[in-house]
């Protein structure tokens, strides 16, 4: 009885934590940390999250979610509303689909094609903003963020790849 | 039969599961843009449903941020403490100089009610304020506009004058129930009616993104020299005039900009005030900015 109770909850568990992980990270990137500068280079932590589960397990990240997530991080942020709801759909599914070329690869291959998401990503999302606007923006700070977020990578990947093999149990 | 029936099971359903899930992809992009597109237009909409939703993550937004706000204050008493000496000095010194100030004031004042008087002068209305604290920074690289923790229930309406210490930081751009979204003076919406330097040339501060908002609309016969102090007109009525907004600087590219007065990057309280008071018996000071725990030494 209890076993199968735990067990339920270890299945909604892992079916529920990359989603509430979604949002912790949405909330994480509007922390004011009151860094000179850091406002607008806080490196894109759902981007790293939607990216990582993709590959690992794109079955618990639903398109439901991260649409979601990404609309939850464009109201809480202020951006125009569907700019990062897009963005991060288009990585889940774009990753999904290549994920065969990094899983089982050495860390370096993964970080290679997550820096080439991301800087594809910070591209688009300039793009999608100047359109959006009908301004040319200055693209330094989204270069900026995006740098920080390829250097942060490592380290939410550790954790997440550390978390993954927690939940799923891999050897 | 039983494994013909299980093949062509999988045949089938195997494709149409492919398919749903391609299609609910290209469904949630296009809806995403769809938002895009409807967020232009119906910007009354989306601007309702973004004050509700940042109403109901402000709580969690207030938790998270006092941390950071701590381990800042800490940091920032243990710079103090380093600089203690000189600072000392350099405030003795600028006391001396301001108490000749002040006694310039006094009298400029006394002279200035006077003359008000005899001019029959109707004074500026009192200012209500209310003191917030930053919950939340926009952590994009195409926005600058700061959550803060009081909302409509505190008094807190759109358009109010948002100042941090030496000057504006910008203006309420939504408020919510209990959080309020401030449009800063740098982000890419702003426009800020000014006056600048000792001859008072009227111009409008529009913001770009970057560190130094720009100057628009500034007269042909206009003499701007840098340093010149720039203060808010008041025209239009958004802005009580007179405030600190900053002074004039050179921009990377040898253009004229203004340097804000305040540190945007590192706002943590910010006064909300009103521009326009029916009555004085409206004043009253609100202070929501939460008394944060200091590590003692």
């Amino acid at each position: 009885m209890t076993s199968t109770l735990s067990h339920r909850l270890d299945a909604i568990a892992r079916k529920f934590i990359p989603a509430a992980m979604g949002v912790f990270f949405v909330l994480i990137s509007t922390v004011p940390f009151y860094i000179p500068g850091f406002g607008t280079v806080s490196p894109n932590f759902v981007l790293i999250a939607v990216f990582f589960w993709a590959i690992h397990r794109v079955e618990l990240i639903s398109s439901v979610t991260v649409f979601f997530i990404g609309l939850l991080l464009d109201i809480l942020v202020g951006s125009p509303p569907g700019i990062n709801a897009a963005v991060l759909v288009l990585v889940r599914t774009l990753s999904a689909m290549q994920s065969r070329v990094f899983r089982g690869k050495s860390f370096l291959v993964l970080w290679w094609g997550f820096s080439l998401v991301a800087f594809c990503v910070g591209f688009v999302t300039w793009g999608l903003n100047a359109i959006y606007t009908m301004t040319l923006m200055d693209p330094l700070p989204i270069i900026f963020q995006m740098i920080m977020t390829v250097t942060v990578f490592p380290f939410l990947a550790w954790g997440f790849a550390k978390m993954h093999q927690k939940l799923f149990q891999i050897a | 039969m039983n494994r013909r029936r299980g093949s062509s099971e999988v045949g089938i359903a195997a494709p149409i599961k492919v398919l749903i899930q391609r299609f609910a992809f290209l469904f949630f992009v296009f809806a995403a843009f769809g938002i895009m597109l409807l967020s232009k237009a119906e910007t009354v909409v989306f601007d309702k449903i973004s004050t509700v939703v940042v109403d109901i993550f402000s709580p969690l937004l207030g938790a998270l941020s006092e941390p950071a706000a701590t381990v800042s204050i800490a940091v920032n008493r243990v710079h103090e403490l380093a600089n203690l000496r000189e600072e000392n000095l350099l405030l003795k010194r600028e006391n001396e100089r301001l108490l000749v100030w002040k006694e310039a004031a006094t009298r400029l004042a006394a002279t200035n009610q006077s003359l008000q008087t005899l001019l029959n002068f109707k004074p500026e209305p009192d200012l209500r304020s209310i003191t917030t604290r930053v919950i939340a920074n926009s952590g994009g690289a195409f926005v600058r506009s700061v959550v803060v923790n009081a909302g409509e229930s505190e008094g807190v309406r759109k358009g109010q004058a948002a100042v941090s210490g030496a000057g504006l930081a910008g203006r309420v751009a939504l408020a919510g129930y209990q959080s309020a979204r401030v449009l800063l003076i740098t982000d890419i919406n702003s426009r800020v009616p000014v006056l600048i330097g000792e001859r008072r040339d009227r111009a409008i501060l529009a913001g770009d993104n970057s560190v130094m908002p720009r100057l628009t609309f500034l007269p042909v016969n206009a003499t701007v020299k840098l340093g010149d102090g720039v203060v808010t007109s008041g025209h239009g009525g958004v802005f009580p005039p007179g405030l600190q907004v900053g002074k004039i600087a050179e921009g990377p590219e040898g253009d004229i900009r203004v340097r804000p007065a305040v540190a945007l990057e590192r706002l943590e309280f910010i006064r909300l005030i009103d521009s326009i008071t029916k009555t004085r018996t409206d004043f009253k000071v609100i202070d929501r900015a939460h008394p944060i725990r200091v590590p003692s030494k």
